[in-house]
């Protein structure tokens, strides 16, 4: 099996373990083992699909703290589909105060998607899945 | 036993047959339906690739050229003989017929401006690129790269409003630096020519070529589709009028499009695509091997000197969002690009290689989703439609039809 592929693997087998944060509870949310919130804007507002565009995400530590040196990776998909993004987005730029650039974000199909954050920080690394309706 | 039978079949007669009204509609499917009109289609998006893709001159210029036969190695294949602007700018066959047959279904090119890929498996990554493409396929114009650039020098009227728009062309005439024909795509001939020729050259008729490509690009550009009875249906409701733009049969189809037969997963948008590859087990043609798709496409697209990166390319920043964050995967195995629906009633046959002659036979694939040949078929479980229901969602896909929405003078060969 390719390395990048075990990844995946690993990956899906590690969010699928996750059930989703509550959607739309709240703006932010906490890391499986809570060590960091993440949040996010878009800069397509309203989301709408087939539409490539960027996202900022903003992460903080446990007590509310703005972290400059995360790696941030994601994967999305429609669990309800059994398919990811239609994109690979990836983390282009730390622009400090706790935000990162995240390009390439497109959806290609309205309904439910969860996206599932790792915010890398040294050798703490966390996971978050974010639940997220698009219609 | 008798009375029982009666019953049983007038049961069936007036399930098949008896008047049906559509139901009322929901919030989530009003939402959904709101999002195909064609009222929601943004502006053009800019092709930064395309230095001159929305300058008035060369899409004057690409319309001379789009149906021009000179463009072809016999003399008599121009872009129009595959699209006809009089079939929605297709062909009516299973694969297109240029100078020999073709490997897939001619799509047509109508709203293409809008799409980040272009052909089924999305080899080309902008329309100016892609019309690049059939000039040198042996089956379609079977024209070289070297052969068009002279055509452009050496032809007065194409000449002059070549280089209004380009800057001079060069002297194509010194046989010793420019042989008579030469490309790197095609017979070994071709290619032998090509090589000979020095880097500056090479480089000299590919600018030419592409820039022909993106005055054609510039002329597509114009071809969008025009609202249909569905769009009309779609205003009549926003703004609580009666609904007459659509018949109950065809409401039903369109009750059905957004809900039951999901056909919105990937038929999204005012154009009815999202332009993204799937695999639904759309069986081979026959005598073919299963075909590739996407998988293959985005090697060929990486590939592409012609790309959004490559050094023909007019974007500065060579930005290409879409290339740069293109999805691989084995999914893409056997995956195609969803067509848009508009003007389907008048596009048949259907599929990469036109393998369904009729809507009915494309409904039908899924509802029964077949196992692929090659890859997964994403359609996981049967729609499971009745034979009325499979009608209803035909009638309804063929309300999507409406004559283009271009200046007539584009529709139709220049004078």
């Amino acid at each position: 099996m390719r390395s990048s592929t075990f990844i995946l693997l690993l990956v899906l087998i590690t969010a699928s373990a996750i059930a989703p944060a509550e959607e739309n509870s709240s703006e932010r949310w906490q890391t499986r083992s809570g060590y960091y919130w993440v949040s996010f804007t878009s800069d397509l507002e309203p989301l709408e699909i087939n539409r490539i565009h960027r996202w900022v995400f903003h992460i903080e530590d446990e007590s509310g703290a703005a972290i400059d040196n995360a790696e941030i990776s994601l994967l999305g998909g429609m669990p309800e589909h059994n398919h990811g993004l239609p994109t690979i987005p990836h983390m282009t730029e730390s622009l400090g105060n706790g935000d990162y650039s995240v390009e390439g974000m497109r959806f290609h199909m309205n309904g439910y998607w969860e996206l599932t954050v790792t915010v890398d920080v040294s050798d703490r690394r966390d996971i978050v899945v974010i639940p997220l309706t698009i219609s | 036993m008798i009375a029982f039978v009666a019953t049983l079949l007038m049961g069936i007669a007036w399930w098949e047959f008896g008047p049906r009204t559509p139901d009322s509609w929901t919030e989530a499917e009003l939402i959904e339906i709101r999002s195909l009109s064609l009222r929601r289609l943004p502006e053009l998006p800019a092709d930064p690739s395309n230095g001159v893709a929305d300058d008035p001159r060369a899409a004057s210029l690409g319309h001379k050229l789009f149906f021009d036969t000179r463009l072809s190695a016999n003399g008599a294949v121009s872009c129009a003989t595959c699209h006809k602007p009089e079939q929605r700018f297709t062909d009516g066959l299973a694969k297109g017929r240029g100078i020999a047959l073709s490997q897939r279904n001619t799509r047509s090119i109508v709203g293409t401006a809008y799409s980040p890929w272009q052909y089924w498996d999305g080899r080309k990554d902008s329309q100016w690129s892609q019309a690049l493409s059939p000039l040198e396929d042996p089956a379609e114009h079977g024209s070289n790269r070297l052969e068009l650039a002279r055509l452009l020098a050496t032809d007065v009227s194409l000449k002059t409003e070549y280089e209004a728009i380009f800057g001079p062309l060069p002297n194509f005439t010194d046989t010793t630096r420019f042989p008579d024909r030469a490309s790197p795509i095609g017979s070994e001939e071709l290619g032998t020519a090509w090589e000979s020729m020095i880097d500056s050259d090479r480089g000299v008729v590919n600018t030419a070529f592409a820039n022909l490509g993106k005055a054609i690009a510039a002329y597509e550009r114009m071809l969008q589709p025009g609202p249909t009875r569905f769009d009309n249906y779609v205003a009549e409701i926003e703004q609580g009028l009666d609904s007459s733009s659509l018949s109950d049969e065809e409401i039903i189809g369109l009750q059905l499009f957004v809900s039951d037969a999901r056909c919105t997963e990937c038929h999204n948008g005012p154009l009815f695509t999202n332009n993204e590859f799937h695999n639904t087990g759309v069986l081979s043609f026959p005598g073919d091997h299963p075909d590739r798709g996407r998988i293959d496409g985005l090697k060929q697209l990486l590939a592409d000197p012609f790309n959004c990166k490559g050094e023909y390319s007019n974007d500065p920043l060579h930005q290409c969002d879409e290339l740069t964050y293109v999805r691989t995967g084995i999914e893409l195995i056997g995956a195609t690009r969803t067509p848009s629906l508009r003007n389907l009633g008048g596009t048949a046959p259907y599929s990469h290689k036109g393998q369904h002659a009729t809507l009915a036979e494309v409904i039908d694939l899924y509802n029964r989703a077949p196992l692929a040949m090659i890859g997964h078929n994403e359609v996981e479980e049967k729609l499971g439609l009745s034979r009325r229901e499979r009608k209803q969602l035909e009638a309804f896909l063929i309300a999507l039809d409406a004559p283009i929405a271009a200046d007539p003078k584009w529709l139709k060969a220049p004078e």
